[in-house]
Parts: C-alpha cells; structure tokens; sequence
C-alpha cells in the first residue's frame, strides 16, 4: 500500500509536462466488462463468439464470453510469485491451438528473495466453463534475482512456430542486461517444448535461448507478418522508452545507451546511441510506460492497416503509431474512462479494438468507429 | 540559532555536492565495466550533470537525516560525552544508511539510488553523510585551533 502511494508519486513527478491525452471522438466504447482486478493481457479464442482470455496480475485466469459474462478458469501455476510488478503476465495461443488446445502463460515463480520470470504450457478444454490441465512449467529465466519489479513477460510467435519472450533487468541488475551468460534484460526464442531454438545467434552463451539483449523491461512485442519484422517497445527509466525494430543477435542498448535518466535524475549512461547498438525508431521522453502493443489488421478501421496501437500506464492513453520513412510517428493518440492507465490492447478478428484498464476496478473496453 | 542554520545548510549542500560526485564515479565505473568507454570531458559533463540534476534530492534526503539525526548527535554528546566532532560524523553516516534503506522499502523500486546497490557504494555514499555531519560541527562548534588564523 506504501509502496503504491510511493509510485503514484514517482509517476506524478515523472510525468510533469507530459500534453494530456487528446479525446476519443474516433471511437464508440463500450464497456465490455468491469471487476476485473488489474487485467494483464487479452487473448481473442479462435472459436466464433467465443469470447477471450484475459489474465489479472494476482494469477486469475479468466474466460469473458462473447455476452461479457466472466468466468474463472482453474489454473495451478507451479511457483507463482505475486507481489510489486510480478504476477500473472501474458496468455497466448500455440499456433496449432485449435488442434492441441495448448496455450501459453508467462508469470513471476520463485519469493521475494529468489524469483524470475517463468513460462509454463497447459490445455485448455474444448467448451466451456473452460478448465485446464497438463500445466507444465517450461522455462525459468535464469538467475534468479530478488525484489520485485522489471519482468517483462509479452510473448509473440513466429512464422517459424517458435516463441518469443521478453524478460526484464531485474531493476537493480540492469548492467546484466548486457551480460550474455544470462536472461536479465532480454528477449529469448523458445521451441514450443521450451527448449531454446536450435538456430539462435548465440547458442553457447545462456543455453542458447537469447535471442536480443541490451532490453531493460519490455512489454510490448509483435510480429508484424506483412513486413516480416518483429516490432518491440521497452518500459526507459525516467525518459527514454523505445520502439525497436528486433533483430537476431542485436543489442538494443541498455544500459549503456539510452534516452532517458535514472528517476532521481542521475544519468544512467552518457551516451544516447552508441556504435553497435541498434537505435530505437520511436523514442518516448518524458516516459509514457508502454504496456502493450498490437499491430492493426481489420476492417473497421481501414485507414490503419499496419499501424501500431500502443497502450501507456503512466501516460495513461492509447497511441497509433504510423512508419514513415523508417520510424514509428505518433498518428493520434486517445484517452478512455477518465484518463485510466491502459494496460493491454489487443486487435480482435472483427476489427474492434479491446483494451484492458490498469485498475483494481479493471475494465475491459471494446472500441469501434462512432457510428458504426 | 543563524549560526546553526547557515551551518546545517552548508552541511546539507556540502554534503549533496560530495554525495553526487561520489555516485557519479560508481555509475561511469559500472559502465566502465561493460567496456563502455568513459573520456575525462564525459566524466566531467556527467558529474556536471548529476550536480544539476541528481544533488537536489540527495540534499532533501540529506536535509530530513540531518534534521533529525544531529540532535540526537548533540544528546548523544551531551549524556554519554565522548567528542563531539565524532558524534556528528556518525550521525551523518548511520542516518544516511538508515534513510537509504528506509526509501528503498517504501520507494516502488528495488534500489532508489542506483549506486547504493553494492555494500561499496553505499558505505561511500554514507560518507558524504558523515562529511555532512563533519562539516557541520565544524561551522558550528569549531575546535580552538580551527578558530586559529593562519599566520600571513
């Protein structure tokens, strides 16, 4: 409870002079569902009418069905470690889910001494009231580090069937980020058994799973299969958070390189972009803490096909973002239910765009143009 | 009571100006460790830098520590004697350590000052409280020698 008043705080003085988030005029919003007790992530279940799954940081996994009704889905989660920032992160489908019923979930394992980010597969069942079974934990970042904070936690699959994975610094270990003996600060490439990929960029540093490194906490990650890249934003310190363009084997820089300062003012590095390090193409400062990001696909929004829609706590909108020549530009930007922090967007297969609220009061919201 | 109040800012800001300079140097030593190489004139624009920038709340921590740890130093001295030079050095040294982990429980982040996250770094860091401490006693109780002009 101190803890949360302490980073209202931080937060407020953060993000003094930050513009106000513009209307919502583009969009119909419909409260989908409310009492969700801090979503994390939305996941569309290819079923028609079949609702989605949507985890809460407190390790619920829930099933909303298609008439908004919420349902808890019985999932044991092998060392769930909740407290701070840690959790119950990210839900995805395997790509052969409609066969093999496998899903996904990353989450913090371990205590307040000893935790990391882990991943763990389970199935789920055919109908519903959904339950689960086969969980198996899969993968555990490794070190294990204390406190409680910077696990990232998104996963994006590739074309290849194989997983991506962020993974934080840990907070207090972010010079690990540039240390290739370890998964702090990066992103790792999973075979769908867990197993690092057998063609990664450095198959004899951390069992072969670092697919990126240089990453302090990232929480957005897509595949965009149109321009056959993977786009990914990070959480900077006090200024500084980036969309980057991931690339095997690349170092995106911290904390050697970045926008921001640390958040007493201190400079974290001196330098900004740094020979061998891949920059950014869209930095945010003043930090608006990216917490999601989706690529838009669909038809109710025509216009912005291939654009990125990236939700902010701290800077508690939704932005479309737009490649022009190479970098991420802001389009429009829009605030929801009296300027709440967003957690998760998702694109659903109709085109209505979904956002989850950061909230004890957590709610879901589902955006279509006005009008339509 | 002027006397002791442009004695406890000076202390404060000495302490802030020291404080910053000495987290600099773990900062650029860490980066230093990953290679990343660190010229004299970046040194001295980063310490520059975290002066402007990072000293400011050094010194409201340093401010609070010292308000509430010195006269306990000035009891302390009084009841239990012993000198007093070395009760306010210690009020400023433990005071620092003290408020450094009572930020860091209630601070959302793990480590709010970055350089204190080694043992290292924060005895050195707690150093510039005790020079805080020392500065202080020095303004306000000078010792007959320090109050000794130096011959011309």
């Amino acid at each position: 409870m101190i803890k949360s008043f302490f980073l209202v705080l931080v937060i407020t003085f953060a993000n003094v002079g930050i513009c106000q988030a513009a209307d919502n005029e583009a969009f119909q919003v419909e409260v989908v569902t409310d009492g969700l007790s801090f979503p994390w992530s939305l996941q569309e279940l290819p079923e028609q009418r079949a609702g989605w799954l949507v985890t809460e940081r407190g390790g619920r996994l829930i099933h909303v069905a298609d008439d908004g009704s919420v349902n808890a889905i019985p999932l044991q989660l092998p060392e769930l470690f909740v407290a701070g920032q840690s959790g119950l992160f990210d839900v995805s489908l395997a790509p052969n889910f409609v066969q093999t019923r496998e899903f996904y979930v990353s989450y913090s394992c371990g205590s307040i001494s000893a935790n990391t980010t882990c991943l763990a597969r389970a199935k789920l069942s055919l109908n519903p009231p959904y339950t689960t079974s086969e969980v198996q934990q899969i993968f555990v970042a490794q070190p294990l580090r204390k406190g409680a904070a910077h696990y990232g936690g998104r996963m994006a699959w590739l074309p290849d069937d194989t997983l991506l994975l962020t993974l934080g610094d840990g907070f207090d270990y972010r010079e690990q980020a540039q240390n290739l003996a370890n998964h702090l600060g990066k992103v790792v490439r999973l075979q769908r058994d867990g197993s690092a990929a057998s063609d990664g960029p450095f198959p004899t540093k951390a069992d072969g799973f670092i697919f990126s490194y240089g990453h302090r906490n990232s929480q957005g990650i897509v595949y965009d299969a149109q321009r056959k890249t993977i786009w990914q934003h990070e959480h900077g310190p006090k200024g500084g958070d980036e969309i980057n363009q991931l690339q095997a084997g690349k170092n995106y820089g911290w904390p050697i390189a970045s926008y921001g300062v640390d958040y007493t003012g201190a400079m974290v590095t001196p330098y900004q972009e740094l020979p061998g390090v891949a920059p950014p193409l869209h930095q945010w400062t003043p930090s608006l803490a990216p917490s999601d990001m989706a690529l838009y696909a669909g038809q109710l929004f025509a216009d912005w096909q291939g654009d990125l829609l990236v939700t902010h706590l701290a800077g508690k909108r939704l932005q479309r973002l737009r490649l022009v020549d190479g970098l991420w530009q802001v389009m429009s930007e829009h605030a929801f239910v009296n300027n709440s922090r967003l957690r998760a967007v998702a694109v659903a297969r109709d085109g209505a765009i979904w956002l989850a609220t950061d909230a004890e009061n957590g709610q879901l919201l589902r955006l279509t143009p006005k009008g339509s | 009571m002027l006397r002791t109040l442009i004695a406890f800012v000076i202390a404060v800001v000495a302490g802030a100006i020291v404080g910053s300079v000495i987290q600099t140097q773990f900062n650029l030593a860490a980066l230093i460790e990953l290679s990343v190489p660190i010229s004299l004139d970046t040194r001295i624009s980063t310490i520059i830098h975290d002066l402007l920038n990072f000293s400011p709340i050094l010194a409201a921590i340093l401010a609070i520590v010292l308000l509430v740890a010195l006269p306990i130093a000035a009891l302390c001295s009084r009841k239990l004697g012993g000198p007093e030079r070395w009760w306010f050095i210690s009020a400023g040294f433990f005071g620092l350590l003290c408020c450094f982990a009572v930020v860091n429980y209630l601070a959302p982040m793990p480590t709010l000052i970055a350089a204190t996250r080694s043992w290292a770094g924060l005895g050195a860091m707690a150093l510039s409280g005790a020079f805080a401490g020392w500065i202080f006693d020095r303004l306000w109780h000078p010792l007959p020698r320090e109050l000794v002009e130096p011959l011309a």
